[in-house]
């Protein structure tokens, strides 16, 4: 008896293990666990067993009883939990719950650009006040009281004294008279110009001003700068000229072009930015000897570069901060 | 200011340079060419044409057929003229060409019925003069199918050259012609100044007296007489009419000629209507109003320099002539003015007139006043060439207030630390030399140089420095691409505003650039006001107090365009006056950065996981806290907030760091919103940057993490409605030891069940202690500290108890 419930108990284990879904379990059920099942028949035939032996082919029969259900119940479940994830039908091409993400202004990111460019290149960045005095702005970049180079610029005075910046060049009078050189800056910021909102011209927009002051500073090395920034922000085959060109306040001065082609148009030469040497009156201006030190100069316009960049033909549209605008960037 | 290059070649030998080199050069050398016309295309496809024959259209009256031949075959042309007629010579446009007045595209044509192949053109059509009567007759010698531009020396090209400020010797063709010689290393020639003057001598016809010798240092007037004013000859007009100018008569074309040539403005008087026969050059004085050539009559300030003879004001010194001495048909005599004036004292009246000419526009940056003797002989003997008249002998030159030439150095090795690149002597001597400076003293290290009489801009050493680099070519100077470096501390303003932002858009939120300009009755509501002394239009008059304004109304323009779920934010700066006196000193005023986050709208928009949820003050105060605990110790948002904010939210409150305010916010009132036509909730916080950054962490220390469990306790209290959840945690935080680190409120419930004006707030709290495990009784000894004590303060009860 002892040896049939041992086959009976590997006899399982063998079925069981080829069991491969509900409907084979279910045969399995019925062959030994129904109540006409090999179990059950083996239970019937414990009658038959002598009394000595009752004791010991019952606890047998028992642990058989045990071992099969619960190895049943186990495969059971397991098979039912698979079924139901082949059951469960999941649309993945249902949107999937997002999260917005915002962006900078784009003459952000572009300054953002021309920092990193410029912070690899050893300057810090410097700001200054927006609501300058003439002082900053004109006088101490050597614009005389009237000269002619006032006329390229039409400012917005508060009074006779203040004004709102035109360009960022006072941040350099400010650095040259706060700190001693050799000092490397770029100084952003926000400019104003009296000019009619159109296409081609906003009242205000922003600038990079850029400014190395050492005992051997030179020409040749703000043009290796230059070249260096526009290679790194255009790409490297970008075409560049320098040109003679005046600021009062860098002698000499010089602007430099890229060579543009916008897709479908003939191509030409841009003004990206002026430049030159500080001025050796600026130097004095600012008590800096200018026997000693040299220093250069720059600035450059961002909303332009901007435009340039992704290719933007109305300035407006930067400051009219329209959502299908913003979320483009 | 345009520059005919072949008018050029009278001074400077181009004709081996190509026009692009041209260009190039003068680019290069700070002289911008903006535009390039070539004349030659501008006649593409005309030619001279012989009139064969003239027939009657035969359905038209005021037509004519014609058969044209240029020079190959005869082509039927459709002419409305009056004048054509057989056996003339005419300006032929065949088919495909661009007619120069207009632009239009000849094509074949049926006029009438009758097919045309081309055109005969007038003088207008071809945009050489205002004529429109007929056609354009021709020199019946002129061989027919030669180029119209060839045949009427009409091949030119006319450059745009921006000139700067501080370029005045460039405005004039010799002016481009000097510096072409050195960037070229060409030979300039002035033209030959020879005629012959007879009669009497100048000084005996007029007399010239300056009464203002520091605005008007030098006086030329040269006399003559017996001239015949008609039209100026061919050539003549050609190179006028080659420059955009119109030409008048003789005598006035000669004084533009010779202001275009070597950039010395001149003026002719009537002398007869000269009285006294004299020139007295003063102020205007008082009350003075004078009819200038163009007929409008002008109010003078009392310092504006006039030109005046015996009695009266005959010009505006420098600026423009009067009508009571303008030289018309009949007039006999002249008095020719070349004279030097002080640059700024034109520039002041030119401005106050708010008129400018080319005169002005000359003399304003300063006009050589060494050329002065030659123009007025120029002039006189170009008159003499295009009318007889007999010139007076000399010329009347009263400089009372010589000019001396500057001297200047320069060093070599100065060049070389300047540039950064060594320029040789002989180059540098070269360049200067060209350019008309005059070598004085040289040596191994410097040269000394007379600064010619026509460079007011040239004044010091790295003036000469600059003109030798720029005729050398910057972009001859090597580009050094190593650069030194710096070891000083570096430093970055702007990174603080760069996290700012980068958190802001990491929470969704996008940037915006709003104008600093508003207009006063807005400006007015945020602040004490600073406006502008020139503003453009009344709406952007003055400087913005906030930058509420922007934002609604770059709300207001989304909503216009359907875009009405926003969250935006502007970093900028705000300006308001501190003083009550005129602004005269930055202590006057506080220009403060300023951030402000915005959301209006929804904050879903209708998903298939969630309906519609309209954005409120929660998910507000959740942005901000989420974003401020990022860059400070702790953040509290709190309903005690300042006047200022309550006039301008509902639901306002004030956000506090350890006690100290740094900014409110809150849904902002109706009537705000209204003016801009936003008529939706916008909820929006304002936070003064300075004082964020003030106390924003700037260096962050790292926590141990814990090693032992921590402890909660649930707990529901029914309080009344008007509890806030805030001094709920505060009590507990109060009466609690420091086991309990974290309160959290988890829900909110209201229901008649609890009774009217009655709410229930639950709370979990979390206990722990960084070195021990804690025990059951020390947590709930605080656990019911806390119960207790909200029970008693509040008036609350245990919910589910």
């Amino acid at each position: 008896m002892i040896d049939k419930i041992d086959e009976t108990r590997k006899s399982f284990d063998e079925n069981l293990s080829k069991v491969e879904n509900l409907t084979s379990l279910e045969d399995l059920r019925i062959k030994f666990l129904s109540r006409k099942g090999l179990v059950s028949q083996l239970f019937e035939s414990l009658k038959d067993v002598s009394k000595e032996e009752k004791p010991k082919v019952g606890q047998a029969l028992n642990q058989l009883k045990i071992h099969t259900q619960s190895k049943f119940d186990e495969l059971k479940e397991k098979l039912e939990k698979g079924q139901k994830s082949l059951d469960e039908f999941v649309d993945l091409t249902l949107p999937g719950r997002k999260r917005v993400i915002g962006s900078k202004h784009i003459i952000t990111q572009t300054l953002d650009e021309i920092k990193n460019i410029f912070k690899g290149l050893g300057f810090s960045i410097y700001e200054g006040p927006e609501l300058e005095s003439d002082y900053y702005n004109f006088e101490a970049l050597n614009f005389p009281p009237d000269h002619p180079a006032r006329d390229m610029q039409d400012t917005f005075f508060v009074t006779d004294k203040f004004l709102l910046r035109t360009h960022t060049s006072p941040v350099q009078i400010r650095l040259m008279k706060e700190k001693k050189p050799p000092l490397r800056a770029i100084m952003p910021g926000k400019v104003f110009r009296n000019e009619a909102i159109s296409a081609k011209s906003y009242c205000l927009f922003h600038q990079v001003e850029g400014l190395y002051v050492d005992t051997d500073v030179t020409f040749a090395e703000l043009k290796g700068t230059l070249v260096a920034f526009v290679k790194q922000f255009f790409g490297q085959d970008i075409k560049y000229r320098f040109r003679a060109s005046f600021f009062p306040f860098t002698e000499p001065s010089a602007e430099m072009d890229i060579w543009w082609e916008p897709k479908g148009k003939q191509g030409r030469w841009m003004e990206i930015l002026g430049c030159g040497m500080v001025d050796p009156n600026v130097l004095v201006n600012v008590g800096i000897d200018p026997e000693i030190y040299t220093g250069y100069a720059f600035g450059m316009g961002i909303e332009r570069t901007a435009m340039r960049k992704y290719g933007i033909d109305d300035i407006r549209i930067l400051f009219d901060n329209d959502k299908r605008f913003l979320t483009q960037f | 200011m345009k520059i005919s290059i072949n008018w050029l070649n009278d001074y400077v030998d181009l004709k081996n340079i190509s026009v692009s080199e041209i260009v190039d050069k003068l680019t290069y050398a700070g002289l911008e060419v903006e535009e390039i016309d070539d004349q030659a295309k501008k006649f593409e496809n005309i030619v001279i044409g012989y009139v064969k024959e003239v027939k009657k259209h035969p359905n038209a009256d005021k037509l004519s057929l014609c058969k044209v031949n240029d020079g190959k075959d005869d082509y039927s042309v459709v002419c409305g003229a009056p004048n054509v007629a057989a056996g003339q010579k005419v300006a032929f446009a065949k088919v495909g060409a661009v007619i120069p007045n207009g632009g239009m595209k000849l094509e074949k044509a049926k006029i009438r019925g009758e097919v045309s192949f081309g055109m005969i053109c007038s003088e207008r059509e071809l945009g050489l003069g205002d004529n429109h009567e007929g056609i354009m007759v021709l020199d019946p010698l002129l061989k027919e199918g030669l180029s119209f531009a060839d045949a009427m020396e009409m091949k030119d090209t006319i450059l745009e050259i921006a000139i700067t400020p501080n370029r005045a010797d460039a405005l004039s063709h010799i002016g481009i012609a000097r510096e072409l010689s050195a960037l070229f290393n060409l030979h300039l020639k002035y033209p030959d100044v020879n005629f012959k003057e007879s009669g009497k001598k100048s000084e005996e016809l007029a007399s010239v007296e300056i009464k203002n010798s520091d605005n008007c240092p030098r006086y030329i007037g040269k006399v003559v007489s017996k001239v015949d004013i008609k039209e100026s000859p061919d050539w003549l007009q050609k190179r006028l009419k080659s420059i955009g100018l119109r030409p008048i008569n003789n005598i006035v074309d000669v004084t533009n000629f010779v202001l275009h040539e070597v950039g010395q403005p001149l003026h002719a008087f009537d002398l007869d209507n000269l009285g006294g026969k004299k020139i007295i050059v003063r102020d205007a004085g008082k009350n003075t109003k004078f009819t200038t050539l163009d007929s409008k009559e002008r109010k003078l300030q009392p310092d504006d320099l006039m030109i005046c003879d015996a009695n009266k004001p005959v010009a505006i010194a420098g600026v423009m002539g009067g009508e009571n001495s303008e030289v018309k048909s009949s007039t006999k005599n002249l008095l020719i003015e070349s004279a030097y004036f002080n640059p700024s004292s034109i520039r002041k009246t030119s401005k106050n007139l708010g008129l400018s000419t080319d005169a002005s526009y000359r003399f304003e940056r300063g006009t050589d006043p060494e050329i002065t003797k030659w123009a007025a002989r120029r002039a006189t003997q170009l008159i003499q060439q295009t009318s007889s008249g007999e010139i007076a002998i000399g010329e009347i030159d009263a400089y009372p207030h010589k000019i001396t030439q500057r001297k200047c150095e320069l060093r070599f090795n100065r060049l070389n630390k300047i540039l950064g690149y060594q320029i040789g002597a002989t180059d540098v001597e070269k360049i200067l030399i060209k350019l008309g400076f005059i070598i004085e003293k040289k040596s191994a290290d410097e040269l000394t140089v007379t600064v010619p009489s026509y460079r007011h801009d040239i004044e010091r050493e790295i003036d000469l420095i600059e003109e030798v680099a720029r005729i050398y070519g910057y972009n001859k100077i090597p580009e050094v691409s190593k650069i030194s470096v710096t070891l000083e501390e570096k430093v970055d303003h702007y990174a603080f505003n760069d996290r700012v932002r980068e958190l802001l858009n990491s929470l969704g939120f996008y940037e915006i650039i709003t104008n600093s300009l508003l207009s006063e009755d807005i400006a007015k509501r945020f602040g004490n006001v600073i406006n502008l002394l020139n503003p453009q239009s009344s709406e952007l008059s003055h400087l913005r107090t906030s930058l509420i304004p922007g934002l609604l109304t770059s709300i207001s323009n989304n909503i216009k365009v359907n875009e009405k779920d926003l969250q935006l934010f502007e970093l900028g700066k705000v300006f308001e006056k501190v003083s009550v006196s005129n602004i005269s000193d930055f202590k006057d005023f506080n220009e403060s950065e300023h951030l402000l986050l915005a959301q209006t709208g929804n904050r879903i928009r209708n998903e298939w996981f969630e309906k519609d949820s309209p954005a409120d003050v929660y998910d507000l105060t959740g942005f901000v806290e989420s974003f401020l605990t990022k860059i400070l110790p702790e953040v509290t948002v709190n309903v005690k907030s300042m006047n200022e904010s309550r006039s301008r939210f509902d639901h306002s409150f004030g956000l506090f760091c350890q006690n100290q305010n740094i900014g409110f916010g809150g849904r902002l009132k109706e009537e705000l919103c209204a003016l801009f036509d936003v008529d939706q909730d916008v909820y929006m916080v304002q936070v003064d940057l300075s004082v964020l950054k003030g106390i924003s962490i700037t260096k962050k220390i790292f926590n141990e993490l814990l090693k032992f469990p921590k402890v909660y306790r649930d707990v529901a209290f029914v309080l009344d409605v008007n509890i806030t959840s805030n001094q709920v945690i505060s009590i507990i935080k109060e009466v609690s030891s420091n086991l309990l680190h974290n309160i959290k409120l988890f829900d909110i419930f209201q229901s008649e069940s609890l009774g009217k004006d009655k709410k229930s707030l639950a709370f979990q709290l979390e206990f722990f202690n960084s070195s021990r495990t804690l025990t059951e009784e020390e947590v709930e000894k605080d656990f019911r500290n806390a119960i207790k004590a909200v029970e008693k303060i509040f008036n609350a009860q245990l919910r589910g108890s």
